[in-house]
């Protein structure tokens, strides 16, 4: 099995790799280096033809490299045979592969079952995976066909975990399930990999999907060649190439909304004050601000929005500003929503911002011109001043 | 107990019944033996034909290109007609030899069972193979835990048509006096007692389906998955 | 030639044992008379071909008519196996004592209606899945354009589909004359009998000459066909079927 305690950060390395099958004109896969973190997950991504497929499988060894080499874990991949190899790392393709002859139960512990463990260490293996997975217990007994394609692929998540690999390599494995599930495969994937933290490898060529998931992305050309190695947000912030342009297509600033979290702007208080202040301190924030609502907190937590008019009634009749009408807040947001869903909020609310509810407690709002100026500065700050 | 001409004189007379119930009792032990030695001999045949078929099937597989050639033979072999056949190793043989009706038995079993076989291991779909080879199954292993039941169902169906087949054929062999069944239809021609020759007929078509039967159940308690119909639960 | 005793059928030959398989081919003898090649030939050949000839009036338009109406799907898997399981010597056995009863003799009924089934099956098979297979397109083309579905049937469907239909005729033709044979030990005639006597007499030579006629007009029936195939198909059917990978069963 692979040694998890390696010093170095890599996970996988591969070093000039190159792969050129017999009888092709070309290589498929032309001197490629690339680092993968441990612990994330890193798409390559591309068009048809462009090799990432012929790499991913080249770290598993299904297909074996011309040239270069590829060490996981600081452990060169051929300095074991390719079974022993593949037993120490999950491997998940499109359609699936499941046996169909076996039981679902039977095809999760198809790895456990080779590496010789106990029939009851198994048994709770593979209960323990459904669960992870997402799956009804009473699916174990079933057969493949007898399940759905979301379900189907769940149970192929499940088998490559079995023997809990450190490595997952994932070739396409949401494309043949309908955009509905394939949405919630992935949301699973990305709490899964919350759980459990395993050095991931995707392939895909949906843009989309490896914004959604991916920690890292490498987008690649036809070849093997890495046009542009980066985070989502980076390769829609700052595409490297006309060629990195046109496959991330259009959009590219609306998209980033969808990548990054309110937490990455910097708040302020807003036209908000606390029930208990005094009528003078609302005029002024009323002045500063120039808007006809006024957010009223109480405790700490935001309790609801003002009039303008209102409050200047209650003033004249001497009435606390705390009993003042309130409206609730349509836009309350969390620091960990993404901008997208901020400005989803702001737009359908009358108030022009989003109140950010940190944990319960007031923690600012957000304007439209906060979202827009932190989208077009060069580095998103996050409200620790780290990028 | 070649048959020879009939008498004729024997001919006008048709007296006597289809089916005699007390020979049948009478001779059940010679019955016996016949539907004994018939099944051996279909057994036999069909043992060999398995094995021969394996092995040109790995080699088809294998191999592309030989499956043209294997196919032209064997198919060649299936439509050699079955007396000449026969008459032909009877010499080479001997008549009393089992090998010269199980030979051409096997042979005719041939072309069924390689294309059976050979479609079984290449429906076998890549992906499943692919996800195999993925999670480290050596190629033996792959082989003998993934592609091979999947092909069996094909196998079987192969199986059970060769194994009919197999089962008429043999009562032809009867003209080599090795017949079982075949033997007993000889008996009555040549007697002109048709008991023998209905009895022999009948129960050779009988023994065919039931063994054709036995060899569906056993292909279905082998492929359980096939059983369950197809409906995925949302 | 024929032996004194009353009690055996004129159809035995007698032939001397020492004459080796060449001599005997060609001595004119062999050839003439009741019980000489150019009769078992003659006898073998008429009844191939008639059972061929009814078994293709029957099949033919029962297959075309339900292909072409899209029934009876589930019938061709089923007759799939049963195509190659049909044992044509006990059923012709079974039903030569019924023959005999009836006051017809030993032939030609049992063994007629035994190959008759033998050969429905393989040219049944061959022209319902050929119909049924074929593409939607010309078919529907010419229903636009006015024809009765008898003409689409016979003009166009039927054309289209020949060229298996006639593989499928070659195929069961061949089984027949294959299984032919059998008749001569059921008390008939044909070339089954060389082998038949021979065995009888311990005489090889005419079991050598029984195994290369019957053999010989195996192949021979084959090739006949195919001649007529290509006689008769247009040029345009042919070439249709070689790209669409026509292989015969």
């Amino acid at each position: 099995m692979l040694d998890e305690t390696a010093p170095t950060d890599i996970s996988i390395r591969l070093t000039n790799v190159s792969k050129t099958f017999d009888g092709a004109s070309g290589a498929a896969v032309d001197n490629l280096s690339l680092d993968i973190e441990r612990g994330t997950i890193m798409a390559l991504l591309g068009p048809s033809g462009c090799g990432k497929t012929t790499t991913l499988r080249m770290i598993n060894r299904l297909t074996e490299p011309t040239a270069g080499t590829i060490e996981i874990n600081g452990v060169d991949v051929m300095s074991q045979s390719a079974q022993e190899l593949r037993r120490g790392i999950g491997y998940v393709i499109q359609q699936v592969g499941l046996f169909p002859h076996r039981t679902i139960a039977s095809n999760i512990a198809t790895v456990p079952t080779m590496l010789g463990w106990e029939k009851s260490r198994i048994a709770a293996r593979v209960e323990e995976l459904t669960t992870l997975v997402g799956l009804d217990q009473e699916l174990l007994d079933r057969y493949p066909d007898e399940l759905s394609g979301g379900q189907q692929q769940r149970v192929g998540v499940a088998r490559a975990l079995a023997a809990d690999p450190p490595v997952l390599l994932m070739d396409e494995p949401f494309g043949a399930v309908d955009p509905i599930v394939r949405k919630r495969l992935q949301d699973e994937l990305l709490d899964l990999q919350n759980k459990v933290s395993k050095t991931i490898v995707l392939v895909t060529h949906d843009v989309d999907e490896a914004l959604r998931v991916a920690d890292r992305i490498a987008l690649m050309n036809v070849g093997g060649v890495i046009e542009q190695l980066a985070s989502p947000d980076e390769l829609m912030r700052a595409p490297a190439n006309d060629f990195v342009k046109s496959f991330v297509g259009q959009d590219r600033g609306l998209r980033r909304l969808a990548l990054n979290a309110v937490s990455a702007l910097r708040y302020h208080q807003g036209p908000v004050v606390d029930g208990g202040a005094t009528y003078d301190d609302a005029e002024q924030v009323i002045a500063m601000e120039g808007t006809d609502w006024l957010g009223i907190t109480i405790d700490g937590r935001f309790a609801g929005w003002t009039k303008v008019n209102d409050v200047r009634a209650a003033h004249a009749n001497g009435s606390p500003l705390a009993d003042v009408e309130r409206f609730d807040p349509i836009a309350q947001i969390e620091p960990t929503s993404t901008l997208r869903a901020a400005m989803e909020l702001i737009m359908s609310s009358n108030s022009s911002v989003a109140v950010i509810n940190d944990g319960g407690s007031f923690g600012g709002v957000v304007t439209l011109e906060d979202i827009r100026r932190a989208l077009s500065s060069a580095h998103i700050e996050t409200a620790d001043g780290t990028l | 107990m070649t048959p020879g001409p009939l008498p004729s004189a024997l001919v006008a007379q048709a007296t006597n019944p289809i089916i005699e119930w007390e020979w049948v009792v009478e001779e059940w032990d010679q019955i016996w033996r016949a539907i004994v030695e018939h099944v051996t001999l279909t057994m036999m045949a069909m043992a060999l034909g398995l094995i021969v078929s394996a092995f040109l099937a790995a080699l088809a597989l294998r191999r592309r290109w030989t499956m043209t050639p294997i196919t032209a033979t064997t198919s060649l072999i299936y439509t050699l007609p079955s007396v000449a056949l026969f008459a032909l190793l009877a010499p080479v043989f001997g008549n009393l030899s089992r090998w010269t009706a199980v030979l051409p038995l096997a042979g005719y079993t041939l072309l069924i069972l390689v294309t059976n076989i050979v479609a079984g291991f290449q429906a076998v779909p890549p992906s499943v193979r692919d996800a195999a080879d993925g999670m480290g199954m050596s190629r033996a292993r792959r082989i003998w835990t993934v592609d091979l039941p999947l092909a069996v169902p094909f196998i079987v169906t192969g199986v059970r048509i060769a194994t009919v087949s197999t089962v008429g054929m043999v009562t032809v062999a009867a003209i080599i006096g090795q017949g079982g069944l075949g033997r007993l239809i000889f008996s009555g021609l040549r007697r002109a007692f048709w008991t023998p020759m209905t009895v022999g007929a009948s129960l050779s078509i009988i023994l065919a389906l039931v063994i054709d039967a036995m060899i569906l159940a056993i292909g279905l308690w082998l492929a359980p998955w096939q059983r369950r119909r197809k409906g995925a639960t949302p | 030639m024929i032996a004194a005793s009353a009690s055996l059928r004129p159809s035995q030959t007698a032939v001397p044992r020492d004459i080796g398989f060449f001599e005997w081919f060609f001595d004119a003898d062999s050839w003439a008379g009741a019980t000489g090649i150019l009769a078992s030939l003659r006898d073998t050949v008429i009844l191939c071909a008639a059972v061929t000839l009814v078994a293709v009036a029957v099949s033919v338009p029962a297959a075309a008519i339900l292909a072409h109406l899209r029934r009876a799907e589930v019938s061709s898997t089923w007759l799939v196996s049963i195509s190659r399981a049909v044992p044509t010597f006990a059923i012709a056995a079974l039903l030569v004592p019924w023959s005999l009863e009836r006051g017809w003799g030993f032939e030609p009924w049992p063994i007629f209606i035994a190959l008759l089934l033998l050969a429905l099956v393989p040219i049944y098979l061959n022209t319902y899945t050929a119909i049924r297979q074929l593409p939607e397109g010309p078919v529907d083309a010419a229903r636009a354009l006015g024809y009765s579905e008898r003409s689409i049937l016979t003009k166009i469907e039927f054309t289209l589909a020949s060229s298996l239909i006639f593989s499928g005729v070659r195929v069961a033709a061949i089984q027949v004359v294959a299984t032919e044979p059998i008749r001569a030990f059921l008390g008939g005639d044909g070339l089954g009998r060389y082998v038949r006597d021979g065995f009888g007499q311990n005489n090889n030579t005419l079991v050598i000459g029984g195994i290369v006629l019957i053999g010989g007009l195996a192949a021979l029936t084959g090739l006949i066909i195919a001649a007529l195939e290509r006689l008769v198909l247009p040029n345009g059917v042919r070439r249709l079927a070689r790209q669409q990978g026509d292989t015969s069963p």
